[in-house]
């Protein structure tokens, strides 16, 4: 407790209002600490716990798996826990006490940790907890925790991953792909004539098309190692690992062409008046200083300038483009 | 050479090196004259008992090939007179079983002063 | 520190078989059936080195207890399970009959016990041989994926050699198997080093 909070408040008071069980023992298992809901849990007050061997004090034993842990605690200084999962109701405690009613024991999940006395006396501190409001309030903590994982990860209009996803994602896979030599596979897809789709049928279809594209190119793609992000706007990156620069060529020209089939009227694209893409296509073994990134958006810009609808490819390296030749 | 009485084999299986230095440091403060020789894995445990029987054996459990108790159990069909201690970090019930059903005795690891006094316990009550 | 010998390792791996028979033997005592761990190596490799693939993880989601460990060194151990295994342990090691979503709801806690019980007994053996104590905080239960769990071990310790160790565990009459890798990264492994150097001396 900070200088503060000992000024202000009795440690006393604390752990006899606080809502769990506190129960400290010393290295010859002497209760020194004996809080209220320990008291109210066990039917056994504080004056009648106090000084005594925990062992002694329980008029019904604790469990086997209680005990040792104890033990260890105390000879290796190492904090234990005991679930409800695996033990249910290790200490004799119910949740209240009515004459000539069978009770059954309370679920608990405890903990046992190694505290030090002012004397520097190796103590163990035990805490219990009743595990039914545990189990509610950790349905609560999952359900949540699992909504802000998705949507810090997804993007909200498609589904697919986002921008940030992405960025994290593209510096582990060039990494590994750097260590290990292997190649990796960047493709940067752009929707043609975008803004003249938004301004004819406008956003609310606008945001239909990218989400039929970015459907689309989900279906694509099957193995766990691959990824597609929404990248900005209308564009969106492909990332997969592996592939051969023939096989990364085949598979931008299937991206085009599962596009084209969607077949979404574009009036004001020319010639097909449909919905197309342009891809750009970098393959490489990543060395340092070099950028799959930057490679595949050139590689997309030199397919808008040579009419869209298209693919084009860029070896990461100049050399293999060379020998290409 | 004139061999005293008290000089004693001990065969010590076990498939880490530090366990073994372990064993033979521990052994050998305790039984300074005790001739002490090594194997790494059950099946040149058993090659070695044929060749020079000892007196005495420590086993360890988990070893690549055969397990310390398979080859505790065939060194003991065809050599009942050798005493062998397994050494192991499992001691649940069912090792400590097969131990006993083996006329062995079971001492837990790490191998240290206390445990190196239980199996010298045995091989002295033993003979 | 480069990394270590020959000897060194083996009295690591040493150490850390007699954690997992304690392991194993606590583990069988709750589920009441004989439970075999072992562990088939240690390395230390460079923390530059470690992502999924070279722990050879797949690409699913994992639980990941971790303790923070002080004392002569200090250190982050990390036990990684498939959220798939998780699960199957819990069930196996539970006697009653749950479904499988209710069963989820006993998981972080259960699990936190399961990797406290095997990072506690590895520890107990590394005091018992190696000759010194650690404090711990309490074990912390994630489920992410291996990447996220490996960056962020990364972030934390900032330190250039982990130790890995993978871990078999099997519940003999249940049929369940797993494989757990355990995960040892302090900023001075050095210091670890310094004392199995301590204990090698007067042995060999």
């Amino acid at each position: 407790m900070s200088e503060l909070a000992i000024k202000h408040f009795d440690m006393e008071d604390i752990s006899n209002v606080i809502n769990l069980g506190l129960i400290v023992i010393d290295a010859d298992s002497r209760i020194l600490l004996w809080n209220n809901w320990i008291a109210k849990h066990s039917g056994i007050n504080e004056a009648d716990a106090l000084n005594r061997p925990l062992e002694q004090v329980f008029s019904e034993p604790m469990s086997p798996a209680f005990l040792s842990a104890l033990k260890n605690t105390l000879a290796y200084r190492l904090p234990v826990v005991l679930s409800t999962a695996l033990h249910r109701t290790p200490l004799p405690l119910y949740n209240a006490f009515e004459k000539n009613q069978q009770q059954s024991r309370m679920y608990q999940s405890i903990s046992i940790t190694p505290i030090q006395s002012r004397l520097d006396e190796s103590c163990s501190l035990i805490q219990v907890t009743d595990s039914s409001t545990s189990i509610k309030r950790e349905k609560m903590l999952r359900s949540h925790s699992e909504i802000l994982k998705k949507e810090a990860t997804t993007d909200s209009l498609t589904d697919i991953c986002n921008r940030r996803f992405f960025d994290a994602h593209y510096k582990m896979a060039v990494a590994d792909a750097k260590r290990q030599k292997h190649c990796l596979s960047i493709f940067m897809v752009d929707i043609d004539f975008f803004k003249a789709y938004n301004d004819y049928y406008g956003h609310i279809a606008g945001d239909n098309a990218i989400r039929l594209v970015a459907e689309t190119l989900k279906l694509q793609i099957s193995r766990a190692t691959d990824i597609v992000a929404r990248y900005g706007g209308e564009e969106f990156v492909l990332v997969m690992p592996y592939l051969p620069q023939k096989i990364a060529e085949q598979f931008a020209e299937k991206l085009r062409k599962a596009v084209f089939n969607l077949a979404i009227p574009h009036i004001n694209s020319d010639p097909f008046h449909q919905i197309t893409i342009s891809v750009g296509v970098c393959t490489g073994i990543p060395k340092n200083g070099d950028n799959l990134l930057n490679k595949a958006d050139a590689a997309l810009y030199q397919a808008k300038q040579k009419g869209r609808n298209q693919f084009i490819f860029l070896p990461l390296c100049e050399t293999e483009e060379y020998l290409e030749q | 050479m004139p061999v005293d009485s008290s000089t004693k084999t001990l065969l010590i299986v076990d498939d880490s090196k530090v366990s073994r230095m372990l064993i033979r440091t521990h052994i050998l403060s305790q039984r300074p004259e005790w001739i002490i020789s090594e194997a790494a894995c059950g099946e040149d445990a058993i090659a070695l008992v044929a060749n020079d029987l000892p007196d005495f054996c420590t086993m360890d459990i988990n070893m690549p090939g055969i397990s310390g108790t398979e080859a505790a159990e065939h060194i003991l069909a065809n050599h009942p007179s050798v005493k062998i201690v397994i050494f192991s970090a499992n001691i649940q019930e069912t090792h400590q079983e097969r131990a006993r059903s083996l006329g062995t005795i079971l001492v837990a690891k790490p191998v240290t002063e206390k445990s190196i006094a239980l199996a010298l316990d045995y091989f002295d009550n033993a003979q | 520190m480069n990394s270590l010998n020959e000897l060194q390792l083996d009295a690591l791996t040493e150490v850390f078989s007699i954690g997992a028979g304690r392991a194993a033997l606590s583990l069988s005592e709750i589920v009441g059936d004989e439970v075999r761990i072992s562990v088939p190596s240690v390395q230390v490799i460079s923390s530059n080195d470690i992502s999924s693939t070279t722990l050879s993880l797949n690409s699913g989601r994992f639980g990941a207890v971790s303790q923070n460990f002080s004392g002569p060194f200090n250190a982050e151990a990390l036990l990684l399970f498939t959220e798939e295994q998780a699960l199957k342990i819990v069930s196996d090691m539970m006697d009653s009959q749950m479904s499988l979503e209710e069963l989820a709801e006993f998981e972080h806690e259960a699990m936190c016990e399961l990797g406290n019980i095997i990072l506690n007994a590895c520890l107990s053996a590394m005091a018992d041989i190696l000759n010194f104590t650690l404090d711990s905080s309490l074990p912390n239960y994630t489920v992410a994926s291996a990447d996220d769990i490996l960056m962020r071990l990364k972030k934390n310790t900032n330190q250039p050699y982990i130790m890995i160790l993978h871990i078999d565990l099997a519940i003999e009459n249940q049929r369940t198997a797993g494989n757990l890798v355990f995960l040892l990264s302090s900023a001075s492994l050095t210091n670890l080093v310094t004392h199995i150097d301590q204990f090698l001396d007067p042995i060999s």
